[in-house]
């Protein structure tokens, strides 16, 4: 394929996945990662490097409008990277050290079933505005893991305050490490951490979780990159797409259904999921 | 009397970084995004300018920024003008750009007083550090 063509290509593609990302809340590397490997022919490993560059460029774009609104909790969401970032780390490390063993194919099936198993994930989310306030354990008092918001739908402030860090810690270290090893997945295990064990409301787990990966993916991508995995070429318009598609996601959000943009692209994603577990398994 | 919660009143009081803290981070991932954006893209038309033969086969076998992942590589691949070197820039500024922010909470959360949080987040700034200046070179 001529370059100018692909570069085209992979714009396009990344802006389709920018939009799908932050609509359903997976990220654009569950779209990004499968079409570059399955359609570019991109090696595994340079299509995860690539997925690190539609979570950068989406954690960006979006997360300057949560840190000035107040919504993503900076003191709970740096408290929490001392857990992902050794286990994006690890998990950068550990997909570098596989590909070197020419166990590509099973980073391929590996990363079908990621895909398989954060959709459930997405659709589990809890959906309540604020939880009912549960007591802080004493490394939340401790660091002060307390915080308040204005809540515009509600017109109201809300206060909350984290509870059970430990299981969160715990999670965190896991979204971390699967986050990278694949350059997906993150997001949606923290969102889960944050609601599920730290009790937070939902507007805060999604803007503190969005400034989480951010910081996740700068693990993962800083080991990526200096490992020679993220390739420029196909890096740097899939960043320009990612980021305008996020940008435009995050404008079209409030007016769409939740649940039918999942129902839409849900099975979009499972499909290329299946694909790339039969990829691995080197069937056609 | 429904509006809230009873037990919300019940909350600690907040302790929250001070305001400037919030809009510095909104500044450092604007300016940040927008500059790794302007880079990449002038670059990528570069690059696309100066290889116009080239397949997107080639592309994704030879990655162009091996040369330029050390810093006495890319000041001098910058310094020769060369397309590569000016997009590995560009990767490395949307890379800083979180980097960045966790330095500006270390900042604020120093400036505040509060050592447990300054710790935590200098360990999380050294551990991202580590990644990308030890870990990541040493297994390419």
């Amino acid at each position: 394929m001529d370059l100018a063509l692909f570069v085209v290509l992979l714009v396009l593609v990344a802006i389709a996945a920018g939009l799908v990302g932050s609509l359903t809340g997976l990220g654009g590397g569950v779209v990004v990662i499968p079409i570059l490997a399955i359609f570019f022919g991109a090696s595994i490993p340079i299509a995860i490097g690539t997925g690190f560059v539609t979570i950068l460029a989406t954690s960006s774009a979006t997360g300057a409008a949560y840190v000035r609104d107040r919504l993503s909790d900076i003191r709970i969401g740096m408290f929490l990277e001392i857990a992902t970032v050794p286990g994006a780390l690890i998990g950068a490390t550990a997909t570098v050290l596989i590909t070197h063993a020419n166990l590509d194919a099973a980073l391929f099936v590996a990363l079908g079933i990621v895909l398989f198993a954060i959709i459930p994930g997405s659709l589990a989310r809890r959906h309540i505005e604020l939880p009912p306030p549960m007591p802080q354990d004493a490394r939340s008092q401790y660091l002060g893991l307390t915080g308040e918001y204005h809540d515009n739908a509600l017109s109201t402030a809300v206060r909350y305050q984290a509870a059970r860090t430990s299981p969160a810690l715990g999670v965190m270290f896991g979204a971390g490490m699967v986050s990278g090893m694949f350059g997906i997945g993150g997001g949606v295990f923290k969102v889960l951490a944050l609601e599920r064990f730290l009790n937070l409301p939902m507007k805060v787990a999604t803007a503190t979780s969005n400034f989480m990966i951010g910081v996740t993916a700068a693990a993962g991508a800083g080991v990526m990159l200096a490992a020679g995995y993220v390739n420029p070429i196909v890096a740097a318009p899939v960043a320009i797409g990612t980021a305008f598609g996020a940008f435009l996601g995050s404008r079209l959000l409030p007016n769409l259904r939740n649940r039918t943009v999942r129902l839409v692209f849900l099975p979009v994603i499972a499909a290329l999921a299946i694909e790339m577990i039969l990829r691995g398994l080197g069937l056609p | 009397m429904s509006a809230s919660p009873p037990s919300v009143t019940e909350l600690p009081e907040v302790n929250a970084l001070p305001p400037e803290a919030y809009a510095r981070m909104t500044l450092v991932l604007r300016v940040g995004l927008a500059l790794a954006l302007a880079i990449l893209g002038g670059g990528i038309v570069a690059y696309i300018l100066e290889n116009p033969g080239q397949s997107s086969s080639s592309v994704l076998s030879n990655n162009p920024i091996l040369n330029y992942l050390s810093f006495p590589g890319l000041g001098s691949g910058l310094g020769a003008g060369s397309v590569s070197a000016v997009l590995t820039l560009g990767l490395i500024v949307l890379v800083a750009t979180p980097i960045v922010r966790v330095v500006s909470g270390l900042y604020y959360f120093r400036k505040v007083g509060e050592r447990a949080m300054t710790g935590i987040t200098l360990a999380v700034l050294v551990l991202l550090l580590l990644g990308i200046l030890f870990i990541g070179p040493h297994v390419r």
